[in-house]
């Protein structure tokens, strides 16, 4: 093999550089996880004319097809063309050029999204939807960025192991008059949630509304239907999430109980956050680390820049970050191997 | 007598009704389903036509109207209590036959069991007239026609509702004053003959068959597939089933009032007894209850009809699919593998 390729350049191309040399795999976009099943006519068509006939589930829900000679990465890129044009363009809205070069940036990572109301039984809104109003806000852009959105707090969505996780909430309404009392709801809010219904001396639901974190299991198991959602959808937007082999850490909730409307305000005010601590060098890092560097504070205060806040949204105050110490390692390395403080000898 | 009214003049009517009368037809709540972005279709009061919900089977069933889930009976202080009113005005209820049917049976069992007359009920049910709404369709989970239940007569007024009228035929005389004026219309009100789903009658021939078909295996699916959460009772139209409830004011702990409220014999705890007693058990236990109370012990008890009218929304309602004309149709079998065991 004797090639003289930029890697970089096809990494920004959405081609990843496999350990055989001289192949490459592709991972087409798909943003909020769902797409016409007809696309993948053309995942089959670019693996078996192009790819070694394999085909992986992306990590981020992108369609991969790995083995890709890098003599065949021209004809790869001037195929997707359409299909970049229909998902991008036509689904998402996003305005782009038409080009025969692929993709024009890895930057915005996929929006991989749970499956959303359109079919969960437990989601609380429409994930697909709405990851088709965040895509054009947040790609192409060579500055980084991963979302995980989810139907629910159960985030199947992983939406807390991202830079933005968005997470399903609903405000919920008691019909008082239609409650049996059989506290099917409390038993189910102590069961999967935070367990903040408890009956009362007549036979009624109390809340402690305080720590609802309106994932509606009340009202899917409410045999009267006493418990319904409000029909205005509500978000919890945590941030800083990551994987990663330094220091992974889960994400923390940001905003409570957001409006569509914030959650794209914020998302919108990404690009101009990263700019500013980067020094306006979109170099790949985790969104946390971007958070970390500027602040708990500044990151408030950019991402906020011109966002209404709904009255229902809570802001975190603080976050008290928990990362996994991978370098410290301090849960497997014997005590007498630990770091002593004070005087040595 | 037959009408012919486009909906601005439905509406019309309506206005000049609401003098006397209160409407419900089956309403739908947008968004307020059990999964978040579907709606809940169930009755309560309307004023216009376009309210009411003809595409779809209510979620909820008429009864609501008459034995609202949560209903007053009375208040109390110290050694005094009031009653909670009477309805002030009439009652008009948009209802399917089946609906009209299962009437028969809350009537039955609030007016005449055990020789009671229940007041609360009585005080509703007087004032109460129906408006039958015209039903030649159904919907998968319907299975009036093998309960004989496909058919009504006890109606004020029956409507066909179309695109752009609703044809009426009034045979109560205090309703006929509301359509002097009314362009009159000849049109036959048509019944369901055959729905998308039938069901075999289990007939249970005696008390020796009966204790086998209790034993039978065919229960058991069900203590892994229902979670016992009484969505089937609450949405049926002629279970009865309630239990009192007292409120207590918390700012003066001598006054209150009395409630009652739905129950259902498919929630743990139904049939609790003092020390901690209870007869059925499992959710095999207490599906096996319904059953045999719907197609079985009801016809047993008051010899005319099956208590079940086939209205299907049992099935429509239950979270885990378990459909009970299935059931039915399994009891039928079962009896059939009994019947054949005892032949041997």
């Amino acid at each position: 093999m004797n090639c003289d390729i930029n890697i970089k350049q096809l990494q920004k191309n959405c081609w990843r550089q496999s350990k055989v040399p001289g192949e490459f795999m592709l991972q087409l976009r798909v943003p909020g996880s769902l797409i016409e099943a007809k696309h993948l006519e053309r995942v089959v068509y670019i693996a078996n004319t192009w790819g070694n006939g394999l085909f992986h589930v992306g990590m981020r829900h992108t369609l991969n097809v790995p083995g890709v000679k890098y003599e065949n990465i021209p004809a790869v890129n001037a195929y997707i063309k359409d299909y970049i044009s229909q998902v991008e363009n036509e689904m998402c809205g996003v305005e782009m050029e038409e080009s025969e070069n692929g993709y024009p940036t890895i930057g915005a990572r996929n929006i991989m999204a749970c499956i959303g109301n359109r079919h969960c039984i437990l989601a609380n809104y429409n994930t697909q939807e709405l990851a088709k109003k965040i895509e054009p806000l947040i790609f192409p852009s060579h500055y980084h960025i991963k979302i995980g959105m989810s139907g629910c707090p159960n985030d199947c969505g992983k939406g807390q192991c991202n830079d933005f996780g968005i997470i399903g909430q609903a405000k919920m309404d008691y019909v008082y008059d239609r409650c049996i009392g059989c506290g099917q709801c409390v038993e189910a809010c102590k069961k999967h949630a935070t367990g903040v219904l408890a009956m009362t001396e007549d036979k009624k639901v109390a809340k402690d509304a305080c720590c609802c974190l309106g994932c509606g299991e009340c009202a899917v198991v409410c045999p009267a239907g006493a418990w319904v959602r409000q029909p205005k959808k509500f978000f919890r937007i945590t941030i800083g999430g990551r994987t990663g082999k330094h220091t992974p850490r889960l994400g923390k909730t940001f905003i409570n109980f957001a409006t569509e409307e914030v959650v794209l305000g914020v998302l919108g005010n990404w690009q101009k956050f990263s700019a500013w601590v980067l020094d306006y060098k979109p170099v790949y890092m985790h969104g946390g680390h971007l958070i970390d560097m500027a602040g708990y504070e500044k990151f408030k205060e950019m991402i906020l820049d011109g966002v209404e806040l709904n009255p229902e949204a809570k802001v975190a105050q603080r976050i008290m970050w928990a990362e996994s110490e991978m370098r410290g390692q301090i849960n497997v390395i014997p005590i007498g191997e630990h770091p002593v403080a004070g005087p040595q000898q | 007598m037959g009408y012919s009214l486009n909906h601005r003049e439905t509406n019309a009517l309506f206005d000049r009704l609401a003098a006397e009368y209160k409407i419900y037809a089956p309403k739908r709540f947008a968004k307020q389903g059990r999964y978040s972005d579907t709606d809940i279709v169930r009755y309560d009061e309307i004023h216009t036509a376009e309210e009411i919900v003809w595409d779809q089977k209510s979620d909820f069933s008429a009864k609501e109207v008459l034995t609202p889930v949560t209903e007053p009976i009375f208040y109390f202080t110290e050694d005094e209590y009031r009653e909670s009113g009477a309805p002030k005005k009439k009652i008009l209820i948009f209802l399917r036959p089946c609906d009209i049917n299962a009437f028969e049976h809350q009537d039955r069992i609030y007016l005449q069991n055990g020789g009671f007359c229940d007041s609360y009920y009585q005080r509703m049910r007087e004032k109460t007239r129906f408006v039958l709404m015209e039903c030649t369709e159904g919907w998968d989970t319907c299975f009036c026609c093998s309960m004989g239940a496909n058919k009504a007569e006890e109606y004020s007024a029956a409507v066909r509702h179309t695109e752009e009228e609703i044809l009426w035929s009034v045979k109560d005389e205090e309703l006929t004053p509301y359509f002097a004026g009314c362009q009159e219309a000849d049109w036959q009100l048509q019944f369901i003959e055959k729905n998308q789903f039938a069901v075999k009658i289990p007939e249970i021939a005696d008390k020796e068959t009966l204790a086998k078909l209790k034993k039978h295996p065919m229960w058991q699916e069900y203590n892994d597939r229902c979670v016992s959460c009484g969505s089937c009772t609450l949405a049926c139209s002629t279970c009865t089933c309630f239990t009192t409830r007292d409120k207590i004011y918390s700012e003066n702990a001598k006054a209150g009032e009395r409630r009652r409220v739905h129950d259902s014999c498919q929630i743990a705890g139904f049939d609790a007894m003092a020390g901690g007693h209870g007869f059925r058990t499992t959710p095999a236990d207490r599906i096996r209850y319904r059953a045999l109370h719907k197609v079985h012990d009801y016809k047993a008890r008051f010899g005319d009809y099956h208590m079940c009218v086939g209205c299907g929304r049992c099935s429509a309602r239950c979270p885990k699919f378990i459909s009970f004309p299935a059931i039915i149709n399994k009891m039928s079998a079962a009896l059939e593998e009994i019947a054949a065991e005892a032949s041997k």
